[in-house]
């Protein structure tokens, strides 16, 4: 379990907050998604999860993050990384060998996996992301959602407990998008791994995501589940965020007590919710 | 084409210990700046590229060796303008233009500069970087972060050449000239695109430098490798060649003539 207590955080030579008395308990298993306005703060929370804030990147720190229990200042940030595993924004310059293979075993090889286990874990996170076949291909020439899957597969190697991504759909199509969405919840669901990402394609988190979390100018303006949207349209509105349309339809139907179902997040529900109305 | 990729193989070549590889071509280079003879200065390159043939880089030796002719040149010009030895060769209204003495030594100097450089430039085609920074690591004990900034400097060139690009696409739409045939504006346009090439750099290599210590960079030791580098006979037997080349070099040199 991720703790957030009373997390702030001023960058070094920036007079204002990109975090600013932050408090949320991620639990084991979650699935949470992260969206808000560029500079919300958004990236700088990723970062504050397993210690990179503060040990990597200096500035003040307030509050404190523990990851069960323990304290991600008081141990170096190397130890949190294999837990809290993240694949960063800039999805070329975090690459740190030239063929996928060697990506992978980076990580295995220098946390000391014994070495007649790291073919073992190689060949299963290429099958887990469906790419066996990139084993031997060169990460220069790979398309955005093969990177992508390259640097998901090099942190699942490490078998972490939680995955942090900071938007890794900014440059795919809606196909490739959907799909990294896909392997993401199968992970959660079948390993039970906590997946935490920052995502602008609001549709996409309504229908994958268990918790969303909205951040404003470093303060969190939101944070429930993607049914709880429809209960703050209005805010959501304020933030210049747009609540999927399907969601606010059906918000709407309720209210006007039309309809008395659940709110719907996806076009194949609402498309359920106005064949029930038309009955 | 670009000259210094790898080009996949299984060639006795391709087979060699990385380690053994770098070795031979710095080997085959002593030999042939320790050589004093034109004609065998000229046979150093033409072995090299029959010796790359043997791993399907015939094309690839033959190329290169067209483009360190152009440094050869510039070092034939040099010498034979500045080597004064020997008999007057050419005289032009009372003024030595050069000798014989500097032709043989310009001679000799350009077919030397392409003969030591030939084998490191095929170097490139033969062995993947990584396996032959692994390998001195391994091997050699090599500290893995000089290995490492190896790597990443060979890596990060395409990644700055699509930066460069961007940048320059970006001006471009703004209505910036690039196509201009003189080089000096040329030249004048491009260099402004240093200040954000270089920002955009200092990012990426922190993004960089950040993702390899979250994966446990500074924990890494010379055994951390999972790939192993055995020496084989073949390694042996290369070495040996070489060995007994650089001998046979040395002691032709001492025979007076």
């Amino acid at each position: 379990m991720i703790s957030v207590k009373n997390l702030g955080f001023v960058y070094k030579d920036s007079k204002v907050a990109a975090l600013d008395d932050i408090n949320i308990e991620i639990a084991d298993g979650d699935f949470v998604g992260i969206t808000g306005a560029s500079g919300a703060g958004k990236t700088t929370f990723t970062f504050a999860l397993n210690g990179i804030i503060p040990q990597k990147i200096k500035g003040d720190f307030y509050g404190a993050v523990t990851i069960d229990g323990v304290d991600t200042a008081e141990h170096p940030a190397e130890e949190f990384a294999r837990k809290v595993g993240e694949v960063f924004q800039d999805i070329d310059s975090q690459m740190v060998a030239s063929v996928v293979e060697d990506e992978i075993l980076f990580g295995l090889e220098n946390f000391g996996v014994p070495h007649e286990e790291v073919g073992v874990r190689i060949d299963r996170v290429l099958r887990e992301l469906g790419i066996e076949d990139l084993r031997d291909r060169e990460i220069e020439g790979l398309s955005g959602g093969q990177k992508q899957k390259v640097a998901i597969a090099s942190m699942l190697a490490l078998e972490p407990e939680v995955i942090v991504l900071d938007e890794p759909t900014g440059e795919l199509d809606p196909e490739s998008s959907r799909e990294i969405f896909k392997i993401l919840t199968a992970l959660n669901k079948e390993k039970g791994i906590t997946v935490i990402i920052v995502e602008q394609k609001i549709m996409l988190l309504c229908e994958y995501v268990k918790h969303m979390m909205v951040l404003d100018k470093g303060k969190i303006a939101f944070y429930g589940t993607p049914r709880d949207m429809a209960a703050s349209i209005d805010t959501f509105k304020d933030l210049g965020i747009n609540v999927p349309r399907v969601t606010e339809l059906s918000a709407d139907l309720i209210r006007e007590k039309i309809y008395d179902g659940e709110v719907t997040l996806t076009v194949d529900d609402a498309e359920k919710m106005v064949r029930r109305i038309l009955k | 084409m670009n000259l210094l990729n790898y080009v996949p193989g299984d060639s006795f070549l391709h087979r060699l210990n990385p380690v053994t590889k770098l070795a031979a071509a710095f080997m085959y280079g002593i030999a042939a700046i320790l050589c004093e003879n034109v004609f065998a200065e000229a046979l150093f390159i033409v072995v090299m590229i029959l010796i790359s043939a043997t791993a399907g880089l015939f094309k690839r030796a033959v190329l290169l060796t067209g483009n360190l002719m152009i440094l050869g040149l510039i070092m034939f010009v040099i010498q034979l303008l500045f080597v004064r030895d020997g008999s007057p060769l050419l005289v032009i209204g009372g003024v030595v233009l050069f000798t014989t003495g500097g032709l043989k030594s310009a001679l000799l100097l350009s077919l030397r500069v392409i003969a030591a450089m030939l084998p490191l430039m095929l170097l490139f085609a033969i062995t993947r970087m990584n396996d032959l920074c692994n390998a001195l690591v391994k091997r050699l004990h090599l500290p893995y972060r000089y290995a490492f900034i190896v790597t990443t400097a060979f890596r990060f060139v395409p990644i700055f050449a699509t930066e460069f690009h961007d940048i320059q696409d970006a001006q471009k739409a703004r209505g910036v000239d690039f196509d201009t045939r003189n080089i000096f504006r040329k030249l004048g346009l491009i260099a402004p695109l240093c200040v954000p090439l270089l920002v955009s750099s200092l990012k990426k290599v922190d993004v960089s430098a950040m993702s390899a210590e979250m994966r446990g960079f500074e924990l890494r030791g010379y055994k951390s490798g999972y790939k192993e580098y055995p020496f084989a006979a073949r390694d042996m037997v290369t070495v040996l060649v070489l060995v007994v080349l650089i001998v046979a070099t040395v002691v032709l040199k001492t025979i007076p003539k």
